[in-house]
């Protein structure tokens, strides 16, 4: 009788579910054909004839939609793992500096974290897009209207407003989920190792760090998927990401559904990316642990 | 006399092979005390669990205050009797989240639908007659161990159970916090309170018990009034036993 | 007692010594510190002082907190945001009125209803248009609105993923997987463009509800996901106690699972909520006029081109304290729980 039930209930909720999105449906298809769009995707072979400022493979206005969104996607990685490598490397020096011994830098670091947390990305942002690039261009860094010039490499000012605002931001977090491992590891290590007579600094990274890592691998595979999430926002600096593409894309064409598909499609792979990415760091990391 | 609990051949076997319930037959009538004793694993925990359906059992046949149970766990039967059979469990399990007379008058509001001002002048003679009536408004965890296992006394006595079930209830607490709750269960069984009691307690058993029930592995080696099971035990194994919680207690 | 002060001050002088200045290489890492401090410090005195022109801020004040709100009608949010104001002081400085805090939370509820009576009209008020709401009494409306609506949904998405029932238990995983899955914008830009779509000719929803339904289907999502969290760590042996009462599986949610992993949870979820208000800003990219949007607008504005530095860090400075009166009711919130602390 119980089984019974339970088989009645989780019928009737589905019922209930697929009825409600198939009358959502229903509303959609004949909004549609209403609009005369109907849905399908061999639009996504047409020329895209919109121009793009940043192309990390070539790319003329005469290419498909479908190379304009590759294109897209590559940026995003682009800004992703750039964002990642300089928030990663801002956010365990902080993340040191804020469990270390040194006060007076504990409490630059702690002004540091309140003020990028509390306040919202987008308008951090917009600040080093408009103050940070455009605002000082003419008179700090002599920057040409192509970006800055990098040993040969030339990195354009939405680029680089958006490179400085993501890793920033997600330093500030990547300072608390480092902070946090380091706390994690017992008081009786750091004692430990100082008997043993080792530097702070060197038993620090030999020491404790080690210990923290499985309780900050974790953390920070979250704070790197956010990252990738928020990069979405350079569309509020005009850099042309996966979102903006898809965004300039609709306005061309009206294609709102197709496109929203796209954009969950190519964020679930970027998902899986940094995730099994990560799932493959934190297994060498036990794998060593153990040999050691 | 009436019969409380009518165990027939209760069989529950957890992995192939390992039996935590072997052929287990017992009566408990109206007003006893039975005191379960047994090694640790010897399944007297999940014994005492199937008599308000926290375990099921495979095979046999369960009569608690004349509802049957069998093996299929009907879920409405277990329900009734669990609104007239109390439990205590080793780690008291109160409600963390609601002050004391909270965790005493939830079960009575809400499963018996009695008003709640009724509720709290039961909870509150209740709680005075376990002594801890001053701590009413406080929280579990502000309440020493032994305070707090009165506190769980007395919300399984909150739905007037026709049956108190005492699993451990001792076993967590300091040693000079168990006195005040054994004390609190000796008056309880002067009451007339049926109880089932699976306990390490030598003292309590020989003076509050009427039957004493020893398992291991799984099965019933002897049941015997206490004069006779403490004294003359008819089984090697009950023997041996008793013969090492004695040295425990004198190393102690 | 003198003499107690001064034992402290030279104990305390020791001990930044020894922390500060213990060896050449620490002193000379703290004289540089507070050089730069000092320098930043000043600068930034300068510049708020003597450099900055502050017009662009003090003459929008008006259109900062309530956008486009008719000026003789502003009167109404200001009042639901000066009551926010008074309810958060009084939930701080915990009441002395029994009943007041009693009835805290029911006030902090309440405030809602009274928000939307207040920026809608109607009954005895003239009515006004959502277009016209804006500033921060638009970024306040939507964070509210949003967290209040996510926490039921969080909870129900919660109890499905820990359900028994298979169907039911895959469906909510799916949603919240794929929810967390996909950037926030995306989301919105669903609420705004995609969900008119999805509605029969002739229904339409209001642009700011739409974005209160979008956020309120990201939030739970990760609500629920916090709220998972608590539920798991809840020992079973808090179910067996209550089904020994004979309480059945709702009664065992309702007063036992729920109150207790909404407890366990509250530090995440708290910090949900300030999550959301400073994510409404994204809503400042897809065609709302509130906080940041209103920023944007003034910008726009030929008079006051090219001050962005002060129209940011004015805007930065808002949504600091907002997030910081958040954080300290939040962090008063837990302190209060933990006096009754769970002892699992």
């Amino acid at each position: 009788m119980k089984i019974n039930q339970k088989i009645f209930l989780q019928f009737g909720i589905c019922v209930i579910f697929f009825g409600l999105i198939g009358i959502l449906i229903n509303n959609l298809t004949i909004n549609l054909t209403r609009t005369g769009l109907g849905f399908n995707f061999s639009w996504l072979f047409k020329p895209a004839s919109f121009a793009l400022a940043e192309h990390p493979l070539p790319y003329t206005s005469s290419d498909s939609y479908a190379w304009a969104l590759f294109i897209g996607w590559l940026n995003s990685l682009k800004v992703i793992a750039s964002s990642l490598i300089l928030a990663t490397f801002l956010g365990t020096l902080i993340g040191f500096t804020r469990a270390g011994k040194n006060s007076l830098l504990g409490l630059i670091s702690a002004g540091y974290i309140t003020i990028i947390r509390q306040t919202p990305l987008l308008l951090q942002l917009m600040f080093w897009y408009f103050v940070g690039f455009l605002g000082l261009k003419d008179n700090i860094f002599n920057i040409s209207n192509q970006g800055i010039e990098f040993s040969g490499l030339i990195f354009s000012s939405e680029f680089l407003a958006l490179l400085l605002g993501l890793s920033i931001f997600t330093s500030a977090y990547i300072a608390e989920v480092i902070r946090g491992g380091i706390l994690s590891v017992p008081r009786g290590q750091w004692e430990a190792f100082r008997s043993l007579g080792l530097s702070e600094r060197k038993g620090l990274i030999s020491i404790i760090l080690p210990q923290a890592l499985p309780a900050i691998i974790p953390g920070l595979t979250s704070q790197y998927l956010n990252l990738a999430k928020n990069s979405t926002l350079a569309i509020a600096v005009g850099y042309s990401d996966i979102y903006a593409i898809n965004d300039t894309i609709i306005n061309q064409t009206g294609r709102a559904i197709e496109c929203f598909i796209i954009l969950l499609v190519s964020f679930l792979l970027l998902n899986l990316l940094i995730t099994n990415t990560m799932e493959f760091i934190n297994r060498l990391i036990l794998k060593s642990r153990k040999y050691s | 006399m009436e019969p409380i609990v009518i165990a027939k051949n209760l069989t529950k076997s957890f992995t192939k092979g390992l039996r935590a319930l072997d052929n287990v037959s017992l009566t408990v009538n109206q007003g006893k005390v039975l005191v379960v004793m047994g090694p640790s694993g010897s399944g007297k925990s999940t014994l005492i669990r199937t008599f308000n359906g926290l375990e099921t059992f495979d095979k046999g046949e369960l009569n608690v205050l004349g509802i049957k149970v069998d093996s299929t766990h009907d879920e409405r039967k277990i329900q009734k009797i669990r609104r007239r059979v109390g439990m205590v469990f080793q780690q008291f399990n109160l409600f963390p989240h609601l002050s004391i007379l909270e965790n005493i008058t939830l079960a009575p509001v809400q499963v018996q639908k009695r008003r709640q001002i009724e509720a709290e002048e039961y909870g509150m003679y209740l709680l005075s007659q376990m002594g801890v009536d001053s701590h009413a408004k406080k929280y579990p965890s502000q309440l020493s161990g032994g305070e707090q296992q009165r506190v769980a006394i007395a919300r399984a006595l909150a739905l007037k159970p026709e049956l108190l079930l005492f699993d451990e209830p001792t076993s967590a607490l300091d040693p000079e916090r168990i006195k005040e709750v054994l004390d609190a269960m000796r008056r309880l069984a002067e009451q007339g309170m049926t109880m089932i009691v699976v306990t390490h307690e030598i003292g309590f058993a020989k003076d509050v018990s009427d039957q004493v029930l020893f398992m291991d592995s799984g099965k019933v080696i002897e049941t015997s009034p206490p004069n006779i099971f403490f004294s003359n035990a008819k089984n090697e194994r009950s023997r041996k036993f008793l013969n090492q919680l004695d040295n425990h207690y004198s190393e102690s | 007692m003198f003499k107690i002060n001064i034992n402290s001050i030279i104990f305390i002088f020791k001990n930044l010594k020894k922390t500060f200045f213990s060896n050449l290489f620490n002193t000379i890492i703290t004289l540089l510190i507070i050089l730069f401090i000092s320098a930043a410090c000043f600068n930034t005195f300068a510049w708020l002082m003597f450099k900055a022109n502050w017009k662009v801020v003090l003459s929008n004040l008006p259109l900062y907190a309530f956008g486009s709100f008719p000026p003789n009608e502003q009167w109404r949010p200001a009042t639901w945001i000066i009551t926010l104001l008074i309810l958060s002081i009084f939930t701080l400085c915990g009441p002395e009125w029994k009943w007041l805090r009693k009835n805290l939370l029911k006030a902090w509820v309440g405030t809602i209803p009274l928000g939307i009576y207040l920026l809608y009209g109607g009954f005895g008020l003239s009515p006004i248009m959502s277009r016209h709401w804006g500033g921060l009494t638009l970024t306040i409306l939507l964070t509210v609105c949003s967290s209040l609506l996510s926490l039921p949904f969080g909870i129900l998405l919660a109890l499905c993923r820990q359900s028994s029932l298979p169907l039911i238990q895959k469906l909510s995983s799916i949603y919240i997987d794929v929810m967390r899955a996909i950037p926030l914008i995306a989301v919105l830009f669903f609420g705004q463009l995609l969900i008119p779509l999805f509605l029969p000719l002739g229904i339409e929803i209001d642009r700011v509800w739409r974005a209160v339904f979008a956020f309120t289907l990201f939030v739970s999502a990760y609500i629920a996901e916090d709220i998972r969290g608590g539920l798991q760590s809840i020992p079973n042996t808090q179910v067996e106690a209550a089904n020994s009462l004979g309480l059945n599986q709702y009664q065992v949610i309702q007063f036992i699972l729920i109150p207790q992993a909404l407890r366990i949870a509250l530090p995440a979820l708290t910090n949900q909520s300030i999550g959301l208000f400073q994510n409404t800003s994204l809503m400042a990219i897809l065609g709302l006029v509130e906080l940041l949007g209103v920023g944007r607008s003034i910008l726009a504005n030929p008079e006051f081109i090219g001050q962005y530095i002060e129209v940011y860090v004015w805007l930065a400075c808002v949504y600091w304290i907002v997030c910081t009166i958040m954080a300290v009711l939040a962090r008063h919130l837990e302190q209060r729980m933990t006096i009754n602390k769970a002892n699992f």
